[in-house]
C-alpha cells in the first residue's frame, strides 16, 4: 500500500469515524447533563424567548466593543468564510465528497481555489501572529496553537500540492490528505468544537439574562 | 415649594459614613474565621461544591471559551492594570480543569494527563474570583460565544465557601450573618432606634412593624449603621406617596452575605424570613432597599418559585420609576447636568434600566448618558463585596478611573446612584481623586425633590391610604 492508498483509504476513514463518534460523545456528554431551574419570575412571561436572538445577534460583536474587536472579528470572519469556500468549492475536495456522499455540484476554477486558499492561509497567519504578540490578552495555552497547526497544516500542504511544491505530487497529496485526517481526528477533542458549542453557549446567556429584561 | 433641606443636618454625610466604614471594614479583618478543616477535607469539599453546582450551561461555557482574548477588553480590572492574570477568561481555568477531570465526556483522560487540583490551587483562585471579579457581567456582552463567565465565578465562589478560603472581611460578615443575623451589627434593635431617631429629629414616621400593610420596604445596614439619610429619605418618599408601608424588625436586612460570599445555604437562610414577613403581613410589594445585590438576592433568586408568592419584587429605583411614570410622584425640578451610573447587580444584570431614568425626567434634569450606558456600563469597580477588601484596593482604585473618565465625559456635576456598594466606592473614589463631581443616591435626591404637600408631611401610619 503507497502512502497516497493508506492516506486516501484507512487514514482518512478512520480519521472521520474518530470526528463523528468524537463530536458525538462528546456534545452528548455535556448536553445529557441536567439544567439548573430558575425559579424566579421572568420580567415578562414569554421574554425568556427572545433570548434566543443572541445566537444570532452575536454574530458581530456590538458597537460598544468595535475599535478592540475588529480585528480578531474581522479576520476570523475572512478565516472562516475563505476555508469554507476552499473545502466545499474545489474540484478535487468535491469530488472526495462525492466519493463519500454521492453528492456532486460545480466547482471554482483553479485560480479561485488558490485564491481563496492563500487568504485562508494569510488570515490565519493573521490570527496567530496577533495571538503571539499580545500575549497578555490571549492567555493561550498549548491546545490553542495545536488547533492552529491542524488547522494552518491542509492549507499548507493544499497550497504545495497544488502548486507542485515539495515533494513529488502523489507524495504532497497524500501528505495533503494526512493533515485533514489529523484535523478530522483531533476536531472533537479541542477548541475547534466551538463550531458547534457557540450555538448553545450564546442560547443559554441570551436566554438567562432575557429572563431578567436585558437584551446582550 | 421645594423641600431641599435646610435645616442643620441630622445625620453625617455620606462622606463621613465612607470614613466611618472604612474604620468598621479594618477591624473585620481580625474578626475573620480561621480554617478548621484539613487542606485535603477542603480541596474535597470545593470540588464536590462545583461538581454539585455543574448543570448542562456551566459545561457548555466552560467548553466553549476559544481564548479569544475579547473579553479582556470589556474587564474594568484587566483595562485598568493590563495584567494578564485578570483575564475574564483566566477566571474559569481552575473550573474547566476540575469540570474536565470530574465530570466532561473526556474525564477518564484528563484524570490521566492533568495533575489534581491543591489546596494552592485554590488560594491563588481567591484573588480571581473574589477580589478581581465583581460578577459584572460586562465580559459576557463581548464574548462571541456568550459566556456568562459571572456565573461561573459565582460558583467558584461556592466552592471557596466549601474550601473555608472566604476572604477575610467577607468572611467575618458572613459568620457575624450566619451566626447573629446581623451585618455590622445591625439588628432589629438598631432598626428600631433609627426609627425613633428619625421620628424625633426629623419629625417623620417610619411605620414599623405593622400587622398589615400593602408594601413591605427593606432597610439595609448601611442605612441602620451610618447613612441614617438613606431611610430617612425612603420614609419620606414613601409618606409622600401616602401609601400604606411597613418595615418589618424581623425581615428587614437587604444585604446579604450569604449571595456576596457564595455561601448558598446563608443565602436562602437570609432570604426566609423576608419572604415568611412580607406573607404574613400581607404585602402586595416588596420594595428592596438600594443595595444592589439585593436585587439578585431576592428578586433573581433562583431558588425561590415568585410566581407562587402572593406579592411582587422591585428595587428602590424600579419603585420608584413605577410612580413616576403613574404621576405619582411630583418632584421640583433639579438643577445641573446630570448622569446615572446603572448598577451591574440592578442593570445589566437585573434590567432595571427605564426606571431610574424615568424619576430623572420626573425632576426634568438636564441628564446625559455615559458613553457606555445601560447593558454596556462600566462597573465602578467595588461590586459583589469588592468594596469591602482591603487587598482589593488597588485593582478598585485604577478601575474607578475608568469610572471617572466616563463620567467626566458627560459633562455632568452630579452622578447620580441608587446601590449602597456602588455609592460608598464612588464616594471613597471622589474623596482619594479630588474629583470634582458630586455622587448622589437616587433615593435620597428623590426625597430632597419632593414637593411639599400639607396632607402627607409628616404622615400618620394610621392614616395611611394604599395607592
Amino acid at each position: 500500500m503507497s502512502l497516497l492508498d493508506f492516506a486516501r483509504g484507512p487514514a482518512i476513514h478512520w480519521a472521520l469515524i474518530i470526528l463523528v463518534a468524537g463530536t458525538i460523545w462528546r456534545l452528548l456528554g455535556v448536553l445529557v447533563l441536567t439544567r439548573g431551574a430558575d425559579l424566579s419570575r421572568p420580567r415578562d412571561a414569554f421574554g425568556n424567548f427572545k433570548g434566543y436572538r443572541t445566537v444570532f445577534s452575536r454574530a458581530w460583536p456590538s458597537g460598544e466593543f468595535t475599535t478592540a474587536t475588529r480585528y480578531q472579528t474581522g479576520m476570523a470572519y475572512v478565516f472562516h468564510i475563505a476555508t469554507l469556500i476552499v473545502v466545499i468549492g474545489i474540484v478535487p475536495h468535491i469530488e472526495f465528497i462525492t466519493g463519500l456522499t454521492g453528492a456532486s455540484w460545480p466547482g471554482l476554477p483553479n485560480a479561485a481555489g488558490v485564491a481563496f486558499g492563500i487568504i485562508a492561509l494569510a488570515s490565519l497567519l493573521a490570527l496567530i501572529l496577533r495571538r503571539i504578540a499580545k500575549p497578555a490578552v490571549y492567555c493561550s495555552n498549548w491546545g490553542d496553537y495545536f488547533a492552529w497547526f491542524v488547522m494552518a497544516a491542509p492549507l499548507v500542504t493544499g497550497l504545495m500540492a497544488f502548486a507542485h511544491i515539495g515533494p513529488r505530487y502523489e507524495t504532497m497529496l497524500a501528505i495533503h490528505i494526512l493533515s485533514v485526517a489529523l484535523l478530522f481526528a483531533w476536531f472533537p477533542f479541542g477548541k475547534l468544537m466551538h463550531s458547534f458549542w457557540f450555538i448553545f453557549s450564546r442560547a443559554q446567556s441570551g436566554v438567562a439574562y432575557a429572563h431578567k429584561g436585558v437584551r446582550i | 415649594m421645594s423641600t431641599t433641606a435646610t435645616t442643620a443636618p441630622i445625620f453625617p454625610s455620606f462622606e463621613q459614613v465612607v470614613q466611618g466604614f472604612a474604620g468598621q471594614i479594618g477591624q473585620l479583618r481580625e474578626m475573620a474565621p480561621k480554617p478548621t478543616l484539613s487542606d485535603a477535607v477542603r480541596v474535597r469539599r470545593a470540588i464536590d461544591t462545583l461538581i454539585a453546582e455543574t448543570n448542562a450551561d456551566e459545561a457548555v461555557w466552560l467548553e466553549s471559551c476559544i481564548r479569544c482574548g475579547q473579553c479582556t477588553t470589556a474587564c474594568h480590572y484587566f483595562q485598568a492594570t493590563g495584567e494578564t492574570k485578570y483575564a475574564p477568561m483566566r477566571k474559569m481555568n481552575l473550573y474547566r480543569k476540575v469540570y474536565q477531570r470530574e465530570i466532561g465526556p473526556f474525564r477518564w483522560w484528563y484524570q490521566l494527563v492533568t495533575r489534581e487540583v491543591k489546596l494552592k490551587d485554590l488560594e491563588e483562585l481567591q484573588e480571581l474570583v473574589y477580589d478581581s471579579c465583581s460578577e459584572c457581567g460586562r465580559c459576557t456582552m463581548v464574548c462571541p460565544m456568550g459566556i456568562d463567565t459571572a456565573s461561573l465565578v459565582h460558583h467558584q465562589r461556592s466552592a471557596l465557601v466549601a474550601a473555608e478560603l472566604v476572604p477575610p472581611e467577607l468572611a467575618a460578615l458572613r459568620m457575624e450573618q450566619k451566626h447573629a443575623g446581623t451585618v455590622f451589627g445591625a439588628s432589629a434593635d438598631s432598626l428600631r432606634k433609627m426609627v425613633d431617631t428619625i421620628r424625633e429629629k426629623a419629625g417623620v414616621i417610619i411605620p414599623l412593624d405593622k400587622e398589615r400593610a400593602e408594601i413591605m420596604v427593606l432597610s439595609s445596614a448601611v442605612d441602620l449603621v451610618g447613612n441614617g439619610n438613606g431611610l430617612l429619605a425612603t420614609a419620606k418618599v414613601m409618606n409622600h406617596l401616602g401609601v400604606d408601608w411597613t418595615v418589618c424588625s424581623d425581615g428587614f436586612e437587604s444585604a446579604n452575605f450569604g449571595l456576596l460570599s457564595g455561601d448558598m445555604s446563608l443565602w436562602k437562610k437570609q432570604v426566609d424570613p423576608i419572604v415568611a414577613a412580607a406573607q404574613r403581613i400581607g404585602a402586595k410589594m416588596l420594595v428592596i432597599a438600594e443595595c444592589g445585590h439585593a436585587y439578585p438576592a431576592l428578586r433573581w433568586n433562583p431558588m425561590l418559585k415568585s410566581d407562587d408568592l402572593p406579592f411582587e419584587m422591585m428595587y428602590m429605583s424600579e419603585y420608584l420609576g413605577r410612580q413616576a411614570k403613574a404621576g405619582k410622584l411630583k418632584l421640583t425640578p433639579l438643577k445641573g447636568k446630570i448622569t446615572y451610573h446603572d448598577p451591574c447587580k440592578t442593570g445589566r444584570r437585573g434590567g432595571a434600566f427605564e426606571e431610574p431614568r424615568a424619576v430623572l425626567k420626573a425632576m426634568d434634569a438636564d441628564f446625559v448618558e455615559m458613553p457606555a450606558n445601560k447593558e454596556y456600563n462600566w462597573c465602578c469597580g467595588g461590586g459583589a463585596g469588592i468594596f469591602l477588601l482591603e487587598r482589593a484596593t488597588r485593582l478598585r482604585d485604577e478601575s474607578f478611573k475608568i469610572k471617572m473618565e466616563q463620567v467626566n465625559i458627560t459633562g455632568a456635576e452630579t452622578v447620580v446612584v441608587s446601590c449602597a456598594s456602588c455609592r460608598l466606592n464612588f464616594e471613597a473614589g471622589r474623596v482619594k481623586n479630588h474629583w470634582d463631581r458630586k455622587v448622589e443616591s437616587l433615593v435620597e435626591l428623590v426625597a430632597e425633590h419632593l414637593i411639599e404637600d400639607p396632607r402627607t408631611v409628616p404622615i400618620n401610619p394610621a392614616q395611611g391610604v394604599s395607592a
